[in-house]
């Protein structure tokens, strides 16, 4: 077992339909999982061809493929070109430990996706902007075509080179890494980051802010002052807290997600909010 | 003026596709509103208002879980207005800012209920690996939302403004108001799932020292993951170095 036989391997057609593909990131984004129907979709190409069909590594690797996504479109083909190296080497090596994966996809979304978005959703769009108003704001027509182009040129750069460099150095490093065991501590550091990095996206993207006055009169405070002053986040962490403790129970996300509008519009129709 | 509502709805479709086109900002009203100017023959009046609205919308922007107002009906319906009624560029903004509220809420709905629905269909297909499945899940649900949203942005520009503006203004609050607290709570369903699939005992804590991090001292995300990447640094390096010290005493002994 010292050389690997890479019988299965990607060609250029499957990294193309990456590349394509994640064009369509983020069209079937939804609130409980964000972008995992987009990113899936890139990636069913790559299970298709590697794994046999039918097989549990190929059920698995989609079930993967349908976790929860959030990173910026034009940086995503980075993630997936990893993503697809790490899913040859799960389709030639049958003592891969895939949960590899899914702690690498995890880790690497939170930062990737927040360099993406300051980088290119807040700066570059920012300086588009900024250029083509000049033009627009006297009705020139030079404006918005200005604006497409100082957009989405690096933008595709950026999308083709990150997917060359994801799967290439991704491959690399991967067969580099398993070799000297490193691999064990990249899922341990992945962890680290990956958990580190949903901890603070509970506190920050989760809100809920209801106007309840605590006291009477000149005293009154708003409820979530109290809350704070016990700890900030507090909210955030007892919601999220309970939507774990929901899963742990196997109740369905579904029900969670229609049991969470039902009771938000009730609470809001009781105390008229 | 069929014709017209026919040319709206492309333009509408066109908006709605951004994110199915490479996310190639075409949804920005600096677009929009050029795109409806030149189906309705009036180019420059569209560039300009589309610059207008452009200023509006500036710092409206997709950013993890929380969407903007919908920029796209909006501009559409404002730029529109402007262009056949011959009013005032500024007009726009009041008729655009509460039309993109409500299309937003009708559009979160859907990626409340109907887009989750059909990736809790896809998790069924992937259990039996049906490929084809799990991607017809995803075109279905990029038809729904495009469908339903250009189909309205093009009724919303026949019938007029005045009837939509009374439309926006005789939805109950508590609705508005509900969804919205929704809207706030339910990412947490997402990173629960993700926090179970990779936690263990041994890692939990990890969990807890991001999330205070930014409650304590408003750290943003890239930073609490710089952070991260330290910590893990400190603790694989260091427990390398107490091996690799211990088998230098050991040699010293000889």
């Amino acid at each position: 077992m010292t050389t690997n036989s890479k019988d299965k391997k990607l060609t250029k057609k499957e990294l193309n339909q990456i590349f394509w593909r994640s064009c369509q990131l983020d069209v079937s984004w939804n609130y409980e999982r964000q972008q995992n129907l987009g990113y899936s979709y890139a990636m069913t190409p790559v299970i298709n061809k590697l794994h046999d069909k039918g097989s549990e590594k190929q059920q698995r690797a989609y079930a993967r493929g349908l976790d929860f996504m959030a990173i910026t479109p034009q940086v995503s083909t980075l993630l997936m070109g990893i993503n697809a190296a790490m899913e040859e080497e799960n389709a030639n090596n049958p003592d891969f430990d895939d949960d590899t994966i899914a702690a690498v996809k995890t880790s690497l979304m939170g930062p990737l996706a927040g360099i993406g978005d300051s980088m290119i959703a807040g700066t570059l769009r920012i300086i588009a902007t900024g250029i083509a108003m000049g033009f627009a704001s006297q009705g020139n027509v030079l404006g918005p075509i200005l604006f497409l182009l100082i957009y989405n040129v690096p933008g595709f750069i950026i999308r083709y080179y990150g997917l060359k460099f994801g799967y290439e150095k991704g491959a690399a490093f991967i067969t580099g890494a398993e070799k000297n065991g490193i691999m064990e501590k990249v899922t341990y550091v992945a962890g680290i980051v990956g958990l580190m990095a949903i901890g603070s996206m509970v506190a920050s993207y989760i809100w809920l802010d209801l106007p309840i006055m605590i006291g009477s009169g000149e005293f009154a405070e708003p409820l979530s002052n109290y809350l704070d002053m016990i700890m900030p986040c507090l909210t955030q962490l007892a919601l999220f807290g309970l939507m774990y403790w929901l899963l742990g129970k196997k109740v369905k996300t579904t029900w969670i997600l229609i049991g969470t509008l039902v009771i938000c519009i009730a609470v809001c129709f009781v105390f008229g909010i | 003026m069929m014709t017209q509502t026919l040319m709206i709805f492309v333009v509408a479709v066109l908006g709605y596709l951004n994110s199915y086109l490479a996310s190639a900002m075409i949804c920005r009203p600096m677009v929009m509103g050029t795109l409806v100017g030149l189906v309705l023959g009036d180019l420059q009046t569209g560039v300009m208002v589309g610059a207008t609205l452009e200023l509006v919308w500036l710092g409206a922007m997709a950013i993890g879980a929380s969407n903007p107002p919908d920029m796209i009906s909006g501009s559409i319906i404002g730029t529109a207005y402007v262009i056949v009624t011959g009013s005032d560029v500024a007009a726009s903004v009041a008729l655009a800012v509460p039309v993109s509220m409500l299309m937003q809420s009708l559009w979160n709905l859907m990626m409340m209920i109907i887009v989750p629905m059909l990736a809790a269909k896809a998790d069924k297909y992937a259990l039996t690996c049906d490929n084809k499945g799990i991607d017809r899940m995803h075109y279905i649900a990029i038809i729904i939302q495009v469908g339903i949203l250009s189909v309205l942005t093009a009724i919303g520009f026949y019938v007029g403004s005045s009837v939509m503006e009374n439309l926006v203004n005789s939805i109950p609050v508590f609705i508005t108001n509900g969804l919205n607290y929704a809207m706030g709570i339910i990412p947490a369903i997402g990173f629960a799932m993700l926090a179970r699939m990779i936690v263990n005992k041994k890692l939990a804590c990890f969990l807890f020292f991001g999330f205070l991090l930014v409650a304590y001292f408003n750290l943003s995300i890239v930073g609490v993951t710089a952070i991260a990447c330290v910590v893990a640094a400190i603790l694989i390096f260091n427990t390398n170095g107490m091996e690799n010290r211990e088998v230098a005493v050991d040699d010293n002994e000889f």
